[in-house]
């Protein structure tokens, strides 16, 4: 049975979010600002991404004052490229979404689709 | 709400614990951001959305249910053993629920969770929503009908409409033949590993109808145990969508039928040849949609006539699955109808091929293509 691969907005928002600024270490809070997500929704995303090794997270150096470490993320070279064809893809209503920063409301069934499928 | 935002902390932290040591740095980061977001609500969604990551990640849904379910089951063998152990003979060849076999029922059901976890024939679940439903419900719809039997075996005990004389050696015979079956099934496909599955398959279903209707009432309980969860596990031949069917339909042919014979109820049994014709119609009108359904969801790229082929089987499936929910809900409803268990996976077959092959010649239009945006689907196009 063949199904179309789709990405969810909000997947495709962590993407170009994290996209903009490739080599660049990025930590959740920041993501969600940016993207709008919720933590319920991004992290669940950003975990299936570092599964299919689009992401690679690891935990900052050292031991910085006053805070804990935090857990980064960037594309691997593998998932900038996946990512900018899932960006080039993307239909019209849900590349507008992503180009201005914001999402619709996180759904769980719409990650989940990324995880079996991939991009 | 301070201190509501320090107790989502702790119960984060404690609920990475639960993690494997791979997803648990992910519940880890949720909380160690947590000090960035604006204190208040946005920080108390923040680490509540953390708790939602750790109870997808650790599957603590499904666990909860899994527990849930083997505690029903628990507690249904034991009230069943209870009421043998104070109506029941010890043992008894003329009844069909005493002691002794009443505990071999229960250790068998007990038996086929352990097994359906496995990775086999019988498990582990598929993938599917449908297919983890179907095969809750329907062990849950089989330990029922297993507390049925003995309630009525407890209250009519041997009377007119009991289950009838039980042969030790017509039970012996249904076991051996069982077991040979399995074994014969094993060695062909080890032996001769190019022989038709399909073939194989039809071997199954005829030695699984001969045990049916050899078997005493809580064999063919166990026997739908083992068959719901053949058809629900990843290897199973049934497509989600024909499990779904199947289910959807049978469901309410069930119930129609124990209103039918509620309805039709008469002290001298009248009515009783028109009753069972009225099943098997019912079982066989309810197949037809869920055959038409199941042929209709099968899609695939392969030659035109193989597609066909596959969505008629697909059908087939579909109906065996509808007229076999049927009869194990208007069994569990009219205990006394347990022939239906074996009768309707027939007639439900047939309907369900019928459809089919109906739906298999009359397939549906394609649809516009469409993907997912926002949440929602959205034509291409527009």
């Amino acid at each position: 049975m063949s199904r179309r691969a789709a990405i969810s907005a909000q997947t495709l928002a962590v993407l170009a979010a994290l996209a903009a600024e490739p080599s660049g270490w990025r930590h959740g809070y920041d993501l969600a600002r940016e993207t709008g997500l919720k933590s319920g929704t991004l992290y669940p995303i950003l975990v299936r991404l570092a599964d299919r090794e689009i992401v690679e997270a690891c935990w900052e150096d050292g031991e910085p004052a006053g805070r804990p470490r935090r857990h980064l993320y960037r594309l691997t070279s593998g998932g900038l490229a996946a990512a900018m064809a899932a960006l080039a893809e993307a239909p019209a209503p849900a590349a507008r979404t992503v180009s201005a920063g914001r999402t619709a409301p996180g759904r769980g069934a719409a990650p989940r689709r990324l995880a079996r499928e991939g991009p | 709400m301070d201190r509501l935002t320090w107790m989502l902390a702790r119960m984060l932290r404690d609920a990475a614990r639960l993690l494997p040591s791979a997803q648990r740095e992910w519940a880890e980061a949720v909380r160690a951001e947590a000090d960035l977001v604006p204190a208040g609500w946005p920080r108390v969604g923040w680490l509540a959305g953390g708790l939602w990551l750790a109870a997808k990640e650790a599957e603590i849904m499904r666990k909860v249910v899994y527990w849930l379910g083997i505690g029903a089951v628990a507690a249904a063998a034991a009230w069943a053993v209870w009421l043998s152990w104070h109506t029941s003979p010890a043992a008894d060849a003329l009844t069909v629920t005493d002691r002794v076999r009443v505990l071999v029922g229960v250790a068998a059901l007990a038996l086929l969770p352990w097994v359906g976890r496995r990775h086999g024939w019988f498990g582990p679940v598929g993938s599917s929503i449908a297919a983890r439903l179907v095969r809750v419900a329907g062990c849950v719809a089989a330990c029922g009908l297993g507390a049925a039997i003995v309630r009525m075996d407890s209250q009519i005990h041997g009377g007119p409409h009991g289950p009838g004389p039980f042969s030790l050696s017509r039970e012996i015979a249904a076991a051996v033949i069982l077991a040979a079956g399995l074994v014969a099934l094993r060695v062909v496909r080890a032996r001769w590993p190019q022989v038709d599955a399909d073939a194989l398959w039809l071997a199954a279903g005829m030695t699984g109808v001969i045990v049916l209707v050899l078997l005493p009432a809580q064999g063919i309980a166990t026997f739908y145990v083992a068959a719901i969860l053949a058809a629900t596990s990843r290897r199973s031949l049934v497509a989600s969508g024909a499990l779904a069917a199947g289910a959807l339909t049978g469901l309410p042919a069930g119930l129609a039928q124990a209103l039918a014979i509620y309805g039709l109820n008469a002290p001298d049994d009248r009515y009783a040849g028109l009753l069972i014709v009225i099943m098997m119609a019912i079982t066989f009108l309810f197949a037809v949609p869920a055959g038409v359904a199941a042929a209709w969801l099968r899609s695939g790229n392969e030659d035109p006539a193989e597609l066909r082929e596959a969505r008629i089987r697909q059908g087939l499936l579909a109906g065996s699955v509808s007229g076999a929910a049927a009869g194990l809900v208007l069994t569990d409803f009219v205990p006394i109808a347990v022939f239906m268990m074996v009768l309707g996976p027939l007639f439900g077959a047939a309907g369900g091929a019928l459809g089919g092959a109906v739906a298999a010649y009359h397939p549906r239009k394609p649809r516009p293509a469409r993907s997912w945006a926002a949440g929602l689907f959205v034509r291409s196009g527009s």
